[in-house]
């Protein structure tokens, strides 16, 4: 039985691998020292790192491959990875395999279609996961298809979802709102909206639901949004018809719910369910998971800090307890005192980061060796980020404060 | 604008999130005692009324037609403290 795992679809850099490192230690070091132990029974797997995309290169390269190898000799860590995409990019995992042959799998689950599926084994692996059966799983979709193959990779885990007898649920943000797209014609790859559309049907056909969520802010910047009633509904004539876009906040009401939500680069960490957990006297809100999104890109490159902290903050505002943990180039959001010109009606990223700092629900971290690693400091008027080190980013991710009913925790990477 | 006249924000097309940013960012930016005035939906009327008047601001609502609501919000005593 998996407790935690990472999905993993993005290059992961040096830096990226080595904090995940270090989080593990924190968790066998100081959490279950007795699972280093000789004489300790081999335990079922604890970690499990589900690798797809350009991640894999990681596992191939100089700078990578020892920290690949410490991890695998932390107890109960098994890497699972996707065939199909390693041939496509001709890696050779070898090297790693022939030195921990059970815990490099390569080989995956047979799907219905006949051929193996990495997303079979995602799935099986979220559906263990999922409490209470029947199980959803869900989907936050980032990017835009066609540029992006993570399009492609929500399609084929969704179908996956589907073959377990999972309902499925699929958000979009950001530019994930693309997906839902009209008239998509593709030449030489699939089509992603037919892909959605058809997935409808046969959820339908197995009695299963299956619904899309598009947010209406990022939805309306696109061009989508050609009819709002003013009360949170907007109707669309450039998407597909099961797409429905809706105000952020009914997207921040399905992560109320228990199910495992997966995306491009995701983790699901098991919490013991804190004492309180009663059936008496429990507030719904504090069954919510809490979640975790890491802001691992620069401010205003591109929109995934300033949607990432939107996106916290809808989550904290509805009752979720929310941690935000400013990490990799992230840390740019924090560094310098950020000007935007007078009179504008926009604001920076700073400004905002101030204005919600003390937000009942929400936390915002900084985390120390990015800064360091980078030779920047954060700016003083950013006293209400606090300062995190390795250590204490282990403890959020696996005692975040105020506990938790949900069992689980989500951690999102933007 | 003559001294003392209150600028009354539309704030009417934004998202229940970057409205509740938005009002964070001017709150912060007006004097202790002052208020801010701002022109809203029903909708986010509901979002922002519960949430602020519950941390200590005083929250007046007057509704000036079916879907479009004025507000004036400041921090009270109580918030001042906070």
């Amino acid at each position: 039985m998996t407790s935690h795992f990472f999905l993993l679809e993005a290059m992961v850099t040096q830096e990226r691998l080595t904090w995940i490192e270090e989080v593990l230690k924190f968790y066998f070091l100081k959490l279950y020292p007795d699972t280093l132990l000789h004489h300790a029974k081999p335990t079922e797997v604890v970690f499990t790192f589900l690798i797809t995309g350009d991640a894999l290169y990681s596992l191939n390269e100089e700078d990578k491959l020892p920290i690949w190898e410490i991890i695998l000799t932390l107890p109960s860590v098994k890497i699972i990875l996707d065939r199909q995409e390693l041939d496509l990019r001709g890696i050779s995992i070898e090297r790693l395999k022939m030195k921990n042959p059970e815990q490099v799998i390569d080989h995956n689950s047979m799907g219905l279609n006949g051929q193996t599926s990495f997303w079979k084994d995602v799935v099986k692996i979220a559906r263990q996961n999922a409490e209470p059966l029947p199980s959803t799983i869900g989907y936050l979709q980032l990017e835009s298809p066609y540029m992006h193959s993570s399009g492609l990779s929500t399609l084929r885990c969704l179908a996956a979802a589907i073959e377990v007898r999972a309902s499925i649920d699929l958000y979009c943000y950001l530019d994930g709102v693309h997906l839902g797209h009209i008239h998509q014609n593709p030449i030489e790859c699939q089509n992603i909206g037919k892909g959605l559309e058809e997935l409808v049907d046969r959820a339908e056909q197995r009695g299963l639901q299956f619904q899309m969520l598009a947010c209406g802010r990022c939805a309306a910047a696109r061009g989508y949004s050609t009819w709002d009633d003013g009360k949170g509904i907007t109707v669309s004539t450039c998407t597909i018809k099961p797409f429905r876009i809706r105000n952020l906040n009914v997207i921040i009401d399905q992560f109320e719910r228990n199910h495992v939500i997966l995306g491009k680069n995701v983790a699901y960490f098991k919490l013991k369910k804190s004492s309180s957990s009663s059936q008496y006297g429990t507030n719904d809100k504090d069954s919510a998971p809490t979640v975790t999104i890491l802001i691992t890109k620069s401010p205003y490159g591109t929109e995934h800090a300033f949607g990432a902290l939107s996106f916290a903050v809808a989550s904290a505002f509805q009752g979720i307890k929310t941690q935000v943990v400013f990490i990799e180039e992230g840390v740019y959001a924090l560094t310098g005192t950020h000007h935007l010109g007078e009179g504008t009606q926009y604001f920076n990223l700073q400004e905002v980061i101030a204005a919600v700092a003390e937000s009942e629900n929400l936390h915002l971290y900084a985390y120390q060796p990015s800064l360091q690693q980078r030779r920047i400091t954060k700016n003083k008027n950013m006293a209400a980020v606090l300062d995190i080190g390795k250590t204490e980013l282990g403890q959020l991710l696996f005692h975040p404060s105020g506990g938790s009913q949900a069992g689980h925790q989500r951690v999102i990477f933007f | 604008m003559t001294e003392g006249q209150q600028i009354i924000h539309d704030l009417s097309d934004l998202t229940c999130t970057n409205l509740m940013i938005r009002l964070k960012i001017l709150l912060r930016k007006t004097p202790p005692g002052s208020a801010i005035e701002f022109m809203i939906r029903r909708d986010q009327k509901d979002t922002i009324e519960v949430p602020f008047s519950r941390t200590g601001y005083d929250v007046r609502i007057n509704r000036i037609d079916i879907n479009r609501y004025q507000v004036e919000m400041k921090k009270n005593d109580e918030g001042q403290q906070q």
